[in-house]
């Protein structure tokens, strides 16, 4: 089995491209490869806890859990979280909060690197 | 072949993507980039489609909008996001999204 | 494992979204990088401009005066200063009327690099080198 690390950087509401993320690493785990997500950009600010779903709208909490429920390694850009208002604190829960060299340590070990830019 | 390139929009991204050597270069249609699989604007499939030799398509993205696989231009292979998963470990050597 | 070479490809311009700067802020990481590495190990980018990837890297921005936030000529110097690699698509500079005299270098920091400005065939040569290519 392979690795791949994902950077996601869409924000979770307004843009398509942060469900396909959450449902390629799905996806990649159930096949049984290590899969390592970072979050930047517009994406941090769905590490939020205790957000509604409201049907009108994409959802990260669910998803996220069930991710990191099955091995998959979530981690969020600090300085692009707190720069959004939400604190360490208010985070879901298993979610690493770190800067961006873990991103590079991950894209050394991995065997593939898909980015997903931001729009 | 060496890069699999996600095109993830129908018009944005052509700029780069009419650059990559379509001998290095395969492409993986996902969120509005399928629809290069599926439209024939005024009469005519997507140039995509004649530059490059490897095109896949997400099926998931394909019937949210209302469109079923057999539409999808022969020259496209349809997966899922499982066949997605194996076409991203083993059809490439490395991946990027336009 | 070694060195990693990465390829981020800058293809949308600085300022209006976010991504453009975040290839430069995320490729100056390679320094640090090497504290979650077993020794030996490194990352190293190649930051390269394409498109309109190179709109909104030119000299005398004033993103902090107006804005309040850093230039993306500063974030560019400052990965000069720290030897990274940077290239900038010359056929794109042409395309839309800009001089190499028009871009940045970090002399008066100390920085020993300087920007390369070079046809895309080169640009790609380092997409091709590299283990993993990003667009930003």
């Amino acid at each position: 089995m392979g690795a791949i690390t994902m950077g996601v950087y869409p924000g979770l509401v307004g843009s398509a491209s942060y469900d396909f993320a959450i449902k390629f690493a799905g996806a990649a785990a159930k096949k049984g490869h290590k899969v390592s997500m970072w979050f930047s950009g517009n994406a941090t600010g769905s590490v939020k806890a205790h957000q509604k779903h409201l049907k009108d709208y994409s959802t990260g909490e669910k998803y996220l859990t069930e991710l990191l429920a099955a091995g998959v390694e979530v981690c969020t850009c600090e300085a692009c979280t707190v720069a959004r208002g939400v604190q360490k604190t208010e985070s879901i829960e298993k979610i690493q909060w770190n800067a961006m060299h873990w991103y590079l340590a991950r894209i050394h070990s991995a065997d593939r690197v898909l980015l997903i830019g931001g729009e | 072949m060496s890069l699999g390139v996600f095109v993830s929009d129908y018009k944005l991204s052509s700029d780069t993507l009419e650059r990559l050597d379509p001998g290095k270069t395969g492409v993986i249609l996902v969120l509005n980039g399928v629809w290069h699989a599926l439209l024939k604007e005024s009469g005519k499939a997507s140039s995509l489609l004649d530059r490059f030799s490897k095109v896949y398509a997400l099926s998931e993205d394909i019937e949210t909008r209302g469109m079923l696989p057999a539409q999808v231009d022969g020259r496209v292979k349809v997966v899922n996001y499982d066949g997605l998963v194996d076409v991203v470990f083993n059809e490439f050597e490395k991946i990027a999204w336009l | 494992m070694g060195d990693v070479k990465c390829a981020f490809i800058v293809q949308k311009p600085q300022y209006k979204g976010e991504t453009s700067r975040l290839a430069m802020t995320h490729a100056l990481a390679y320094q640090t990088v090497e504290i979650l590495l077993e020794d030996g190990d490194t990352v190293t980018p190649s930051l390269c401009f394409i498109g309109e990837g190179v709109l909104g890297i030119t000299k005398g921005q004033k993103a902090m005066d107006i804005y309040g936030i850093t230039s993306s000529e500063s974030h560019l110097k400052n990965c000069l200063l720290v030897d990274l690699d940077v290239y900038v698509c010359k056929e794109d500079l042409d395309k839309f009327g800009i001089s190499v005299d028009q871009l940045p270098d970090a002399e008066e920091m100390g920085a020993e690099k300087t920007i390369n400005v070079v046809p895309f065939s080169e640009i790609a040569k380092k997409m091709d080198e590299a283990k993993h290519v990003l667009f930003f």
